[in-house]
């Protein structure tokens, strides 16, 4: 198992190498650069004065390992567009409003999802697996900006229950937190409907009903936790890839989160926030998925007590 | 039929029907099946797969979802106990308890995320009301008793670590933890190695004897009906065809498909006998010939066979036959 975990480090760190070259590249292959004439002409003398004072002047793989090197001292350099403070201090002052409500998005929303797919699953063919799978359909095919405009069309415009957007005061956290939560909700639910129900048929759940233990024991006991082992391990990625804050809904809500940073950054040209952005999500992911893979194996007996039939 | 014990059946049966409908059509499992089974007698049901023996076991188990299932019958009953009456919580008591149940595959038969220990142990302290550590230390004797060695590893061991006729062993320690007074043993054998099949049936006729429980063994093996019980009820396309002592099926056996069935175990006399099969196919249970179901591969069938389903009679001898051609 260590080993195991050393090896999955390794292709971590890999793989973080790979995307930071691909970024990069990328980034400075895009035409045009932070200071061309547009928003404010400057002289072109000028002009070089800045590269030069930002390094933009050297060749692109010096830029690199420059980079790189700052990285490696937790330095990613000060953001073009705000210029008062540190890449780190902007995405450490961003991040709460993203991280407060898509992680409590996906709080609420996965384990509702889970309960409206265990019923769907328990009551099969009846009105709430009818519902579950309304839910699950619409939660997964309506834009996350379209639900976000019908909950402000429908809270603040017309019943005027609660405010449209901004940050700050917890009543308006809900609408933001509701439309986060759809996703997870409706993917939890189909997911843990199939979980279930691929469970519910195993023989062994036979056995359980024959040996006399009652429907919840088998339900809550023996067929949650067969059905759960697979469901833990989609929680993590979904978790930062909603807690890092989608644009859409931090667009209509105006909440002033991570979000709007990852096309601003590449639309103002602001390299060193784009690279941070980058490299910080990559690095949640594939530790994300580390985990997630830790935690199959020590959930399942079958992985974890390795072997097989003597 | 063997005089009425004075003590109240253990498992009663009484025109039972099973039916699952589906897109295709109705599959018709069980046709008006009744059987019955004394304290400590000991029951072979043998057929062809999709005779429904399974089924009728699964039934008076109430193990079968309903709906799908549409389950019908005159009496269904555990001790004496109507089961199409009970309620979950009588179920509850009955299984485990008055009748315990093993499955044809032991591989599949454990939850893969508790160790076989667990397993047992959730039972002793479901019906036995013992506590963690006393059903701990009941699961051990049981293990013991079913002659697994090293019994204290197996207790820890998580069912993908065991063999197949380990986990059988297994299987059937946790079924008797509660003392059942019947086991219905589905097809216990069917997917082990033959040597283990001999070891677990002789672990089971052993246990039946020394806990004087009554047994009902499923089988499609005529050797394995003649190792392990006393009477054995012929099943054919959801019908019962012949009822009978065990001694008399194979010596005298009344119903032609018994004869077929006894004619095709192979290596029989310990002659150099050709391999004898009975023509044709089980009937299809969604479209079960009319008369007597076997009529179709019967040597013996007339017009009346196909237009006419024979009632089963039971002669003096206590012998029930349900075939035109036999007179009880």
């Amino acid at each position: 198992m260590i080993g195991y975990i050393l090896r999955r480090l390794v292709s971590v760190a890999v793989t973080f190498f790979i995307v930071s070259v691909l970024i990069f590249s990328m980034m400075h292959a895009i035409p045009g650069g932070p200071f061309d004439a547009g928003d404010m002409p400057v002289p072109e003398e000028v002009r070089q004065k800045l590269l030069a004072q930002y390094g933009l002047d050297e060749p692109l793989y010096v830029q690199y390992l420059k980079y790189m090197w700052g990285v490696l001292r937790l330095d990613f350099g000060v953001p073009f567009q705000s210029p008062g403070e540190t890449v780190l201090e902007l995405l450490g002052r961003a991040w709460v409003p993203s991280l407060v409500l898509g992680g409590l998005g996906v709080l609420i929303g996965a384990p509702l999802g889970m309960l409206l797919g265990m019923a769907a699953a328990l009551k099969r063919n009846s009105w709430i697996d009818y519902l579950a799978s309304a839910v699950a359909t619409l939660g997964l095919t309506i834009p996350v900006f379209v639900t976000s405009m019908l909950l402000i069309l429908t809270f603040s415009v017309w019943l005027g229950w609660l405010p449209s957007s901004g940050w700050g005061a917890p009543e308006r956290w809900i609408l933001p937190i509701v439309a986060y939560a759809t996703i997870p909700m409706a993917t939890y639910a189909r997911y843990t409907r199939s979980a279930m129900l691929d469970t519910l048929n195993k023989p062994f759940v036979t056995v359980l009903r024959a040996k006399g233990l009652p429907e919840r024991q088998i339900v809550f006991k023996h067929v949650l936790r067969n059905s759960a082992i697979p469901l833990v391990t989609v929680f993590l990625p979904m978790f930062i890839g909603t807690a890092t804050g989608s644009i859409f809904v931090e667009a209509m809500f105006r909440v002033p989160g991570l979000g709007s940073f990852f096309v601003s950054s590449i639309r103002t040209r602001d390299y060193p926030l784009e690279m941070a952005l980058m490299l910080m999500l990559t690095l949640m992911f594939c530790l994300a998925y580390l985990l997630s893979d830790i935690l199959y194996a020590w959930l399942n007996p079958r992985i974890r007590h390795g072997g097989g039939r003597e | 039929m063997t005089a009425p014990s004075a003590a109240e059946p253990l498992v009663e049966i009484r025109d039972l029907h099973v039916a699952f409908p589906q897109f295709e059509g109705t599959v018709h499992a069980v046709r008006g099946v009744s059987l019955h089974l004394a304290p400590g007698e000991s029951l072979g049901i043998v057929g062809e797969s999709g005779s429904g023996k399974s089924v009728s076991c699964m039934a008076v188990m109430r193990l079968l979802r309903s709906p799908p299932a549409q389950i019908s019958a005159d009496r269904l009953a555990l001790e004496g106990i109507d089961v199409m009456a009970a309620g979950k919580d009588d179920l509850t008591r009955l299984r485990g308890r008055a009748a315990a149940m093993i499955f044809q595959d032991p591989m599949t038969a454990f939850d893969p995320v508790f160790t076989i220990g667990q397993q047992i142990a959730e039972t002793l302290r479901l019906h036995r009301e013992m506590g963690r550590r006393a059903a701990r230390d009941e699961a051990l004797n049981l293990l013991r008793r079913v002659e697994i060695r090293n019994p204290e590893a197996v207790l820890e061991s998580y069912p993908h670590q065991l063999s197949g006729g380990m986990l059988q062993r297994a299987m059937i320690a946790m079924a008797l933890s509660c003392h059942p007074r019947v086991l219905f043993a589905d097809e216990p054998t069917t997917a082990l190695d033959v040597t283990v099949q001999a070891q677990i049936l002789q672990l089971i006729k052993d246990l039946q004897a020394e806990l004087g429980m009554g047994l009902i063994m499923v089988t499609h093996d005529m050797g394995v009906v003649a190792e392990t019980v006393d009477r054995v009820v012929v099943m054919y396309g959801g019908q019962v065809m012949e009822q009978a002592g065990v001694i008399d099926i194979f010596e005298r056996p009344a119903h032609p498909y018994t004869r077929a069935l006894l004619a095709s175990i192979p290596g029989q006399e310990g002659g150099r006998r050709r391999l004898t099969e009975i023509p044709g196919g089980s009937p299809d249970p969604s479209d079960p010939p009319g008369g007597c179901p076997f009529h179709p591969r019967c040597p013996e069938a007339d017009a009346r066979c196909a237009a006419e389903a024979p009632p089963l009679l039971t002669g003096a001898d206590g012998r029930q036959t349900a075939c035109w051609r036999v007179t009880p």
